[in-house]
């Protein structure tokens, strides 16, 4: 450790008593279930930028991603161009006023709730429900796990003790505060982000002798690429992948178009929209969200490339060696061996605030998703916040369970699970719902059940990182994956979610020509 | 460009800075646009 803990200490709990305050806030302007529910539809446009690339943006996204980088090379950023140009962009200017104003027009309080409520479906409310409260506590896991790993190193508390009280921490002002309480702390904790991201690229530009020295520097390292990595298609960190091969397939497949596409269909970030008071406010939001995701994963995936130089030249060894062959310790190592101890702990500071912020959104989430679209199925989510504030908490318990269960090293691979799911089930169907005039209930059905099919036999059966793991292949053919490369290298989003849109379009084609 | 020589690793970087870029320019374009509707 680079910072002494007492002062790191003191400064995070400088930090949780502004977070214990804003949650305070948050439970005293909770009065009914629509403040509690959607923050009352009377957001601040800044609030909403920022909630949404506070949630948008966990460890992961920084520490893990960050990390990916440094391994494959600046080819990541253009995670960062579909980060933008769809998360933001076409997610706030496309398809979020139509989301506010169906939220508002049918009184929906939860995206299974605007689902069911699009195609007059409870069965849709139910289902998308049901898939959230099943994969949702993967992802919470592993973000509660990330985020008790960084409490045990950076504050020398051990693993359970950090977990359970993050997790409670965290949910306290949750299941008291509500929405409200949610999308204020993200806010403060996206500031947060914002000032930390910002010092890491421009120190890291300081150090390494200015932009384009330290990009020439990285280019010339092009020789030092492993022969493993060589083989496998990677021609140094400032070039792309040889296109097809087994790591231009994960780069783009899984990567860019796994988590790029993805973010259109998660529930947590689509009630974001709901939010707001009319399109004004999400206008302003626009400005303000670009930018802040541009200086998120723009700055991990770029300086995360760059460690390479820096580690080269104090060491001569590449990233990936001097952290031990952990492609997650990489951006934290960075940071402890070249950053001034002022640094290390805003930076600190700034990865606690990404994961707070994407957790207590999934908690949300979760538990209203229990208590209003599954438990309730509608009549609770406009009647009880207590309800709501119980399935909350039920389902912290079961993500802290599933969280003492799974492996550690699940974090980066849940997260594009839990993407890849989403985007598969929902998105087609999901955007449908909100823009056709007359949408096709059957076709959303066959659509969301297809989507989940083929994306379950992909994983299991065909993209070898989770079938070669999960071992059913293995089981019933006797090979880890059917299909060999560059199929075994696909995300399963790639090809379901083509299925879902194909037969949600023609269900609708039908249904539209019946109705005319 | 900047020490970077694949056009497909800088045209990236302008795309994601164009977006950025794109976001804050419709947001100052529309600032005063899309008020809270009457009546509802």
């Amino acid at each position: 450790m680079a910072v002494d803990v007492l002062t790191l200490s003191i400064v995070v709990a400088i930090y949780l008593l502004m977070i214990v305050g804003i949650g305070y806030y948050g439970y005293k302007k909770t009065k009914v279930a629509e403040d509690y529910m959607v923050a009352g539809r009377n957001t601040h446009p800044v609030v909403i930028a920022l909630s949404y690339g506070a949630t948008f943006i966990s460890t992961s996204a920084i520490v893990g991603f960050g990390g990916v980088a440094a391994n494959l090379g600046m080819g990541l950023i253009w995670l960062t161009v579909l980060n933008i140009g769809v998360g933001i962009f076409i997610a706030f200017v496309f398809f979020g006023k139509k989301i506010r104003e169906a939220g508002k027009r049918l009184s929906a309080y939860t995206f299974p709730d605007l689902m069911g409520k699009s195609y007059k479906s409870p069965f849709l409310q139910y289902v998308s429900g049901i898939i959230i409260i099943l994969s949702m506590p993967i992802y919470t896991a592993a973000i509660l796990i990330g985020g008790a790993r960084f409490i045990e190193v950076t504050l020398s508390i051990p693993y359970e003790t950090a977990l359970l009280g993050f997790a409670l921490i965290v949910g306290a002002y949750v299941v008291f505060g509500g929405l409200i309480a949610v999308m204020h702390t993200d806010a403060l904790q996206g500031a947060i982000m914002l000032i930390g991201m910002s010092a890491l690229l421009l120190l890291t530009y300081i150090h390494l002798g200015g932009v384009t020295v330290a990009h020439t520097a990285l280019t010339n390292m092009a020789d030092l690429v492993p022969a493993g990595l060589a083989a496998a298609g990677h021609n140094g960190w400032t070039a792309m992948p040889t296109f097809g091969s087994p790591i231009w397939m994960t780069l783009i497949t899984t990567m860019v178009l796994g988590v790029g596409i993805g973010v259109l269909a998660q529930p947590q970030l689509i009630v974001r929209f709901m939010t707001a008071k009319d399109d004004k406010s999400l206008h302003r939001a626009t400005l303000i969200g670009g930018p802040f995701i541009l200086m998120m994963t723009g700055v991990a995936f770029t300086v995360g490339a760059l460690t390479n130089v820096y580690f080269y030249q104090q060491s001569g060894e590449l990233a990936i060696t001097a952290a031990g062959g952990n492609v997650d310790s990489i951006i934290p190592l960075y940071i402890t061996q070249s950053m001034p101890d002022i640094f290390v702990i805003i930076f600190m500071l700034t990865l606690l605030c990404a994961a707070m912020s994407t957790l207590s959104s999934l908690y949300h989430t979760m538990g209203t998703a229990l208590a209003c679209d599954v438990w309730g199925r509608g009549r609770e989510c406009a009647l009880s916040l207590a309800a709501n504030r119980r399935g909350i908490m039920i389902m912290m318990v079961i993500s802290i369970l599933v969280a003492f269960l799974l492996p550690g090293s699940i974090i980066a691979r849940a997260t594009v699970i839990f993407m890849g799911l989403c985007a598969s089930a929902f998105l087609p169907a999901f955007v449908n719902g909100i823009t056709a005039k007359s949408p096709c209930i059957i076709g959303a059905k066959a659509s969301l059940l297809a989507g989940a099919l083929v994306w379950f036999l992909w994983t299991v059966f065909v993209h070898a990182a989770e079938s070669s793991v999960l071992g059913l292949s293995q089981f019933i053919f006797g090979v880890p994956s059917l299909l060999g490369q560059p199929w075994s290298a696909c995300n399963p989003l790639v090809i379901a979610l083509p299925v879902s849109l194909i037969v949600m379009v023609l269900f609708q084609i039908r249904h539209n020509r019946r109705m005319a | 460009m900047f020490g970077i020589p694949d056009p497909y690793i800088w045209i990236a970087y302008l795309l994601a800075i164009g977006f950025a870029g794109a976001c804050v320019l419709y947001g100052l374009l529309n600032w005063n646009n899309g008020d809270a509707e009457h009546g509802s």
